[in-house]
């Protein structure tokens, strides 16, 4: 297991989570290092979701402590709680976008929410972060009139909003055909350059892992068994690790 | 159509909303706001059964208010009701609880009195009052109307049913035919005897109308007479009553007679010696015939009347109260009674009659001149008699709340002021008698307060300028009941009469 | 026999643990009211959802309700020579009884149903997670705002198909049944105090938050996708549906 030197921006210790009985997370220890882009592979329904999701305090642990610079947030209130979020940003599986709202008000949600900017300056940052993502003279339709990957853009262009120091991305390319899965890939590789920010990615789909991480680590039977640089997990011994690069069905994970 | 934004509707509907609630509240609770104007006043009722609070208090069918409080007390229902300002009620008013429908709910009825009486003031008492009408009772008045009715007609059926029966009235009536026309004739015949007798009675009758007119004492005293005579009358009819019933029943002699076939022979008989009576009319002075056809006769008599009538209806508003009073003197230790009769024809007017019972007694002065050697020494000799008993006669004269007195006090002339306060409740007097020249007058402050309908209390100064020492302040109190309390209390509670 | 006496705790176990969460739900809103910011502009248009639009339908159940009554009631009335009660009979009942609980319950069908339907779709999408990531109180901006706006609009609502009941009783009794409009009025006046029309009022206002807030639960704790969204609406309409009329029993034995 590599040790990177610099002090981690997030670290989860010893977490244990269950949902009716079944185990999904058992005594999960890992640290994401700032400003550069982690993926954690995994198996589908294995909690990678519930993983990130205990990041951001959507779950709280049953044990365990998530530290996010230091600060233990299963510990804060909501208030407190929401102070350390307006630092995150979250790309949803499906996007996730108000469907109450148009693809501006989408993006413009945290901003009124949160800053006191009037309203010309909203719709300014507003089209910069949809330009950012790849999209104009969306503003104002409605995300079910937008395709999959263009929801996905916006659902970005909202998470960046904020200008955050954390991204978390749950499964970006799924559902997605190849060529908008690869367009999803460069803007997230994109967007951590140009904001310098720690993204952190669930993702089951290798190619696409390959090409964005700079950190893998490989989730199996809630607990964190591979962690360390692609090349690194490509040639690691680890069986289950590298059935799942491979994609093979036979091996110690069994599929159901 | 323009385009409203979510607050212009929102705010447009909740306006909607608010006009439809106002004008709801405005319709429905109409009454709720005319309530809490007006006036208050009360009235004891036997009972209120199936009265609640809040219906409402009508004056001829309108409604005028509504029922505030119903409280029990000393076993009557107090019925408190809340009326508009601009309704007035007088004091002879009479309040009533009546039935909407034959099952529907109760109100109250208020029957105002005659327009000249005063109006009674807020928080003031309808004294007469009307209690609902039990259902029960009702039937049962009913069916005891129902069976007199068939005893009457039962006994009625005794008598005349039967041929004997038809052969006998037709008798009597043929007879009474008879009579009559013989009297038509006695008076054809004496036209003008009858005339100048009917002159004279004009004469007596005019007579009569100016005795009326001027001596009103001398009629009253006949109306009492007349009053008496007709109570006894009354008894006499009644009587007569129970003799005709036992008569009916074939009871007693008469009975007996009229039942057998003789009587109706001697009622003929009487009948026929009747007809001889009217004869001996037709010869000498007859006048029952013109009596009621002269047409200036009837006047005098009616003025007559009228007069009487007007006296009598004075007398109709006649109060009278019964007062007794203790005063507790402090200095001398002793109390000072007073007994009055307050005869009150007008409500602003009365008569004071009053015994006094005096622990200081009643001062006589008696001069005696003896000569002795022709020098005389006059001697005075004062005699204080403790058991005299003193007597007032006052009249008394009300404007507003202010009250004067004059007449006799404690058997010497003296006048007086009263103020009355609250209602009445309170009254400050000042009395002034005695005016004997050697001394200060007698001057005498009171009040009297009411707190209860028939108890009183007094504190007050007696004889404050006295220069005899006599003064005293002095603490009491009264009991002061009307002829109205006096029936009430002295038969318990009324019941009403089958 | 054991089975049904553990359906039965069970059942019990359910209703009672769900009772405690509607209890927390509520007591959380009523938190979140409190603090600031007033979110104006999303109670407007919850008032909007809740009251505005379901004025058409409020007025149809209202009018027609009012018409049956006075139809009903003169047969009844009829019999004894009463007509003249019908005004009265029509105007107590609307105030008293079916003006709330018609109207709640029509709100409950039109309002209380979408708000479910809303929050779960919003919950299984994400939507609601998307909500927490951003720093926002899912509890303030969603549930809150329906809260209120029941409770404000029902009363309004009410109070408009109380007087468009009772103007459809009088076109029924005065109109075709020809009883004398004076007395038909003046007998309604007569008879129906303030009370009652404000009682009717409060107990819609206590209908109004029952229906948005089991609403919102129903929706708020949606689990298992569309199928669950599609449960969480019907659950939450017969919820609030028999809630409301039990709750009216109460509140009418308390009342009047």
């Amino acid at each position: 297991m590599a040790k990177p030197e610099s002090s981690p921006v997030i670290e989860l210790v010893s977490l244990h989570k269950s949902f009716n009985g079944q185990i999904v997370l058992d005594g999960l220890d890992l640290r994401i290092e700032a400003g550069q882009t982690t993926v954690i592979i995994g198996q589908s329904g294995g909690g990678k979701s519930v993983l990130l999701k205990h990041m951001i305090a959507l779950i709280k642990p049953d044990q365990g402590k998530v530290l996010v610079e230091g600060v233990d947030i299963t510990r804060l209130n909501d208030r407190q709680l929401n102070n350390i979020r307006k630092n995150f940003g979250m790309l949803f599986q499906a996007a996730a976008l108000f469907d109450s709202m148009t693809v501006g008000e989408n993006v413009a949600f945290p901003l009124r929410e949160h800053t006191r900017l009037k309203q010309h300056e909203i719709d300014e940052i507003v089209k910069h972060k949809l330009r950012q993502v790849g999209l104009k003279g969306v503003a104002h339709k409605m995300p079910s009139e937008l395709s999959g990957g263009m929801q996905k853009r916006v659902g970005l262009a909202r998470a960046l909003a904020l200008d955050p120091k954390i991204i978390l991305f749950d499964e970006p390319t799924t559902g997605l055909d190849p060529i908008t899965a690869d367009a999803i890939d460069r803007l997230i590789v994109d967007t951590q350059k140009h904001t310098n920010a720690t993204c952190i990615v669930i993702s089951h789909d290798i190619e696409s892992t390959f090409k964005i991480a700079d950190t893998v680590a490989m989730l199996y039977h809630g607990k964190i068994v591979e962690i360390g640089k692609p090349e690194d997990i490509k040639s690691s011994k680890n069986l289950a690790l590298q059935q799942f690069i491979q994609g093979k069905a036979e091996g110690p994970i069994q599929v159901v | 159509m323009t385009k409203f934004s979510v607050e212009a509707k929102v705010g447009f509907f909740v306006v909607i909303g608010m006009i439809v609630l106002a004008y709801m509240s405005m319709k429905v609770g109409k009454f709720e706001y005319a309530g809490e104007k007006g006036y208050e006043l009360y009235a004891y009722f036997d009972s209120a059964e199936g009265l609640v609070k809040g219906v409402p208090v009508q004056i001829a069918g309108v409604e005028v208010g509504r029922v505030k409080e119903i409280s029990l007390e000393a076993g009557k229902a107090k019925v408190a009701f809340q009326l508009d300002p601009e309704v007035q009620v007088g004091e002879d008013a009479e309040a009533a609880i009546r039935t909407k429908g034959v099952l529907g709910d109760k109100y109250v009825e208020v029957i105002p009195g005659s327009p000249q009486a005063q109006p009674i003031k807020p928080g003031g008492r309808i004294v007469r009052t009307q209690s609902p009408a039990n259902i029960d009772t009702l039937l049962k008045q009913l069916s005891s109307i129902g069976t007199d009715i068939k005893e009457i007609t039962q006994s009625l059926s005794g008598v005349l049913g039967g041929r004997e029966g038809e052969t006998s009235l037709k008798t009597i009536m043929d007879n009474i035919r008879s009579i009559a026309e013989t009297l038509n004739e006695t008076i054809q015949k004496n036209n003008e005897n009858i005339n100048r007798t009917l002159d004279n009675l004009a004469i007596f009758s005019k007579d009569l109308k100016e005795i009326s007119g001027t001596n009103k004492e001398a009629v009253h005293e006949i109306v009492a007479n007349f009053r008496q005579v007709s109570d006894q009358f009354r008894d006499a009819l009644i009587a007569f009553s129970e003799i005709t019933g036992k008569i009916n029943r074939g009871e007693g002699t008469i009975g007996k007679l009229i039942h057998d076939e003789e009587t109706i022979r001697s009622m003929n008989e009487t009948l026929v010696a009747l007809k001889g009576i009217t004869e001996k009319i037709n010869r000498g002075e007859g006048t029952i015939g013109k009596l009621v056809q002269d047409d200036e006769t009837a006047d005098n008599i009616n003025a007559a009347l009228s007069s009487i009538n007007e006296y009598l209806q004075k007398e109709e508003r006649f109060r009278t109260y019964v007062d007794y009073r203790g005063e507790y003197l402090f200095d001398s230790d002793d109390v000072k009674s007073y007994l009055s009769l307050r005869i009150q024809p007008k409500e602003d007017k009365y008569y004071l009659l009053q015994i006094i019972d005096d622990p200081s007694g009643k001062k006589t002065v008696t001069e005696t001149t003896t000569t002795v050697g022709g020098t005389s020494t006059t001697e005075y000799k004062e005699e204080i008699d403790k058991d005299e008993i003193k007597f007032s006669a006052q009249i008394a004269k009300r404007y507003y709340d202010l009250g004067l007195r004059a007449g006799l006090f404690e058997s010497t002339g003296g006048i007086a002021a009263d103020y009355y306060l609250f209602d009445d409740r309170l009254i400050l007097s000042l009395e002034t008698f005695d005016f004997d020249p050697d001394e200060n007058p007698h001057l005498k402050f009171k009040a009297d307060f009411t707190p209860f309908q028939y108890i009183y209390l007094t504190v007050g100064f007696d004889d404050f300028i006295s220069t005899e020492g006599t003064e005293s302040f002095f603490i009491g109190g009264g009991l002061r009941f009307s002829d109205e309390d006096l029936k009430t209390l002295l038969s318990g509670a009324p019941i009403p009469k089958n | 026999m054991i089975k049904i006496i553990e359906t039965i705790g069970r059942g019990l176990i359910r209703f009672i643990e769900e009772f405690g969460q509607v209890m927390f739900l509520l007591m959380s809103a009523a938190t979140w009211m409190v603090r600031p910011p007033a979110r104006l502009r999303a109670i407007f248009k919850q008032m909007e959802f809740v009251g505005v639009n379901s004025l058409a339908v409020v007025i149809l159940t209202g009018a027609f309700t009012g018409a049956v009554l006075a139809l009903q009631a003169y047969h009844g009335f009829r019999l004894f020579g009463a007509e003249s009660l019908v005004g009265s009979t029509v105007a107590l009942a609307m105030t008293r009884e079916l003006g709330p609980v018609l109207t709640s319950l029509m709100v409950t069908g039109r309002a209380g149903s979408a708000m479910a339907a809303e929050l779960g779709t919003m919950r299984v999408t994400e939507q609601i997670d998307a909500l927490y990531t951003m720093a926002t109180n899912p509890i303030k901006y969603l549930v809150v705002p329906r809260i209120v706006a029941g409770v404000l609009m029902l009363p309004v609502l009410t109070i408009i198909a109380d007087f468009v009941g009772i103007l459809g009783g009088y076109i029924v009794g005065v109109g075709l049944l020809e009883i004398n409009s004076g007395i038909y009025v003046a007998k309604m006046i007569e008879i129906v105090e303030l009370e009652d029309i404000f009682n009717g009022l409060v107990k819609s206002a206590c209908f109004g938050l029952i229906l948005s807030l089991v609403g919102c639960y129903k929706g708020f704790y949606t689990t298992g996708g569309a199928q669950g969204v599609g449960q969480a609406t019907t659950r939450a309409v017969v919820i609030a549906s028999v809630s409301i009329l039990i709750s009216d029993y109460f509140l009418t034995a308390a009342m009047f």
